[in-house]
């Protein structure tokens, strides 16, 4: 089976796991933390890095630092994975949902300006499989209104809008290092951002908001979201090799184009003039040209060897989130777009494969 | 942004009676440190440190070499049968620390807004926090003197119509006396989470601590007597609430298609790394508390002979695991708390200061003033705890004793 996704380690991963082991530092405290922390700012070109247990309690601390809470409301993409929504309703504020952008996936700038209320305090535009949301619009509406933009940029390390890296282009951002993700520690988080204060509180939060002079005293309630030098080791093994992983991607990507060229009723993923997309997942969508739909696809290159994953579930649709608001963009991408096999591993004979088995299955 | 819980002048100037002295600064030792046994070099001797040295790194390998890292590896499964089964119980649901093991026990209890919950004042904050989390109201109980654990027979006192559960914390490894607890619970209909952070391996009437209640949290970071770096677990014998729990920790993914998610999750699992560590510590538990209960037994005989201290008890029904060796420092001691922790930290020695009460932290007063716990605070105010971590050897405890009788004998 060819998987949608798998992690590509580098030697200096295992030496660094066991220096570990061998200094005694596995916990949070060791070295790897701070200097994982630090490369990964220099990654994104922000001043500073915030590590975390995963993507989702990264993205938790990321509203938690701004002070959000109950009687607030954030926009968030009906077209995520669950967490982004999730991590707002831990705050106890609540999530307002906006629909999804043809040209992006990502979430829509002007649905976002349709629901903006006098509660609005934030916007988390999340990079999806990659793509770069527009995010001038975004500055610019939450400029005026006076909230914060908060980058989900689980999906898209390494992308560049308009040149520059994606993560800290708002107020503050939040990254995943899940096994999955394009720079891996197994589980991961990372806080971004240009503002010390927002840092500082983050990793204050992070750690119980234990006071640094007194231990055992709180002054406020925060959470252990902590990631461990372990983890940290292997992130710095990653970012080692982020050119050669980010440079793989793209061909990934391009494989891709120049293998499904000529194929119908398959739209490729997008690709904005001021946009430098990373293909976390190399997406296409299933529309009714193609002759059979996207379930029938997926079962097609099951069949043949091929793993792939279908786009997420809109939010509005799942229980928790439940609504009978449209969002047209987001229900139609949600019910045909379908990820297709993306490890950075993944060599020209692999998405051969799967190109040929998508040409085979076409009925167009 | 949000602002820090700031209490008025005079509340402050009251606490400060009670509350520790910022952290003395750590010397590196002189060079009369005993030279011990296993002839290791230390600068300091530090309160806690893991041993690494059985099959951690054969098994973190294996991780690494077959590009299993994440969560979904093989050994999260191994290590949750394996540390279950060493806890007496059916299930183990790893997590991500120790916090997110106890929000996660609390949620799967069904732990929510309106809820109260009964716990000790004197714990570490994260017990209440978890309690916070799931949108419950934490409800306190003083402590014993002895066993520093919640005072059972004032447990009646704090339960009210909504009251949901009572959470028990095994301080510093001696188990709570549980059949009181689990009476009075079954009488009332509540449940019973252990918080086991600090107790692995220690018992109860020959029962392991974790398998006690209707469910337990269990700590695996580094200072603990098994470690993980960072980690978690939460047992039970339930297996409806492991499956909770379990689903719980990974977003709510549903097994009927992808990306469908019935309600709130989060995501508090541990990574297989984490877990491949957690295995070859659990392999051995039974040898890492021998040697901490054998560190014990030379505190205790040693300190037993200095006057003004009080030491840490064994009920007759308990196997405490002494995960921190703690005393407590009376006025008969001569010098404050503070005052020989400076003393012990200018020799190379790390303390550690107990726990500050639930009701004193900035956050909690509010909801709890007026309320006094003044077994609490006063074990806030004279306890300390010793270097106790797995490394400790014989030589260094004498060590430490001396140092402490010679600050003693210093005098004011």
């Amino acid at each position: 089976m060819i998987p949608v996704f798998a992690p590509w380690l580098s030697d200096n991963v295992r030496r660094y796991v066991l220096d570990c082991v061998d200094s005694g530092w596995i916990s949070s405290l060791g070295q790897y933390v701070g200097r994982f922390e630090r490369d990964f700012a220099a990654f994104c070109e922000a001043g500073h890095a915030v590590a975390t247990s995963n993507g989702t309690t990264a993205l938790h601390l990321c509203l938690a630092s701004l002070g959000i809470g109950p009687g607030d409301e954030v926009l968030v993409p009906d077209l995520t994975f669950v967490s982004t929504a999730n991590v707002v309703r831990y705050t106890g504020a609540t999530p307002v949902l906006v629909d999804a952008d043809r040209r992006t996936w990502g979430l829509d700038p002007e649905d976002a300006r349709r629901k903006v209320t006098p509660r609005t305090r934030a916007v988390v535009p999340v990079h999806l499989y990659g793509h770069p949301v527009d995010l001038d619009p975004l500055l610019a509406l939450a400029a005026e209104h006076g909230f914060d933009v908060v980058e989900d940029a689980a999906e898209a390390h390494g992308a560049r809008y308009k040149g520059r890296r994606v993560g800290a282009l708002g107020r503050v951002g939040a990254f995943s290092f899940y096994g999955n993700k394009i720079i891996t520690t197994g589980e991961g988080g990372m806080v971004v951002t240009n503002d010390p204060a927002l840092a500082e509180r983050a990793a204050f939060l992070r750690d119980h908001a234990m006071d640094p002079r007194r231990r055992y005293y709180h002054p406020e309630i925060g959470f252990n979201y902590r990631m461990t030098n372990i983890q940290a080791a292997i992130g710095c093994a990653q970012l080692e090799q982020a050119d050669a992983i980010l440079a793989r991607r793209k061909a990934i990507a391009t494989a891709y184009e120049v293998g499904l060229a000529g194929v119908p009723g398959l739209t490729r993923p997008p690709a904005e003039p001021w946009a430098e997309s990373v293909h976390w997942m190399y997406s296409v969508l299933v529309e009714p040209a193609f002759g059979r739909d996207r379930e029938a696809v997926r079962e097609g290159l099951r069949a043949r060897g091929i793993d792939s994953r279908p786009f997420f579930v809109p939010l509005h649709q799942l229980p928790p989130y439940r609504t009978d608001a449209p969002f047209p963009v987001a229900t139609a991408l949600g019910a045909t777009g379908i990820n297709l096999p993306s490890g950075t591993g993944l060599g020209p004979d692999e998405i051969g494969q799967v190109c040929d088995a998508l040409r085979a299955l076409t009925r167009g | 942004m949000i602002e820090e819980t700031r209490l008025p002048d005079d509340v402050m100037a009251e606490l400060a009676r009670i509350l520790p002295d910022p952290e003395p600064p750590l010397e590196v030792r002189l060079p009369r440190i005993p030279v011990v046994e296993e002839a290791m070099e230390r600068q300091i001797i530090p309160v806690a440190d893991p041993r690494l040295d059985g099959n951690e790194l054969r098994y973190l390998t294996q991780c690494v070499q077959s590009n299993w890292i994440s969560s979904a590896g093989r050994f999260v499964r191994e290590f949750e049968a394996a540390f279950a089964e060493a806890t007496g119980c059916r299930y183990g649901v790893a997590c991500a620390n120790g916090t997110t093991a106890l929000h996660l026990a609390l949620a799967a209890l069904g732990v929510g807004p309106g809820d109260e919950v009964v716990l000790p004042t004197f714990t570490m904050i994260a017990t209440a926090n978890a309690v916070r989390y799931a949108g419950g109201t934490p409800v306190l109980v003083d402590a014993e003197r002895d066993t520093w654990n919640l005072d059972v027979a004032r447990l009646g006192d704090a339960l009210s119509p909504r009251t949901r559960g009572i959470v028990v914390v095994h301080t510093y490894g001696h188990p709570v006396d549980m059949d009181p607890v689990l009476e009075l619970a079954a009488r009332r209909g509540l449940w019973v989470l252990e918080d086991a952070a600090e107790a692995h391996g220690a018992r109860y009437r020959g029962r392991p601590a974790g398998s006690l209640g209707r469910a337990a949290a269990f700590s695996f970071y580094a200072n603990k007597i098994i470690t993980t770096g960072e980690g978690g677990m939460v047992t039970t014998s339930d297996a409806a609430l492991a499956a909770l729990g379990r689903r719980l920790r990974d977003h709510a993914f549903s097994d009927e298609r992808h990306f469908w998610h019935k309600y709130l999750g989060f995501n508090y699992r541990m990574t297989n790394l984490q877990a491949a560590v957690g295995l070859a510590q659990t392999e051995r538990l039974e040898e890492f508390v021998a040697a901490r209960r054998r560190n014990a037994a030379r505190y205790t005989e040693r300190l037993g002979r200095v006057p003004g201290l009080t030491l840490p008890v064994e009920r007759p029904w308990a196997r405490n695991v002494y995960w921190m060796y703690g005393v407590l420092v009376e006025d008969a001691f001569g010098i404050s708390r503070d005052e020989l922790r400076r003393r012990l930290a200018r020799r190379g020695i790390e303390t550690r200061t107990f726990f500050i009460p639930i009701h004193l932290q900035p956050i909690y007063y509010e909801l709890f003033r007026g309320q006094r716990f003044p077994v609490a605070e006063e074990l806030c105010r004279r306890g300390l705890y010793l270097p106790s971590g797995a490394t400790l050897t014989e030589a260094e405890v004498a060590y430490v004793c001396d140092v402490v009788a010679e600050a003693r004998e210093e005098g004011r």
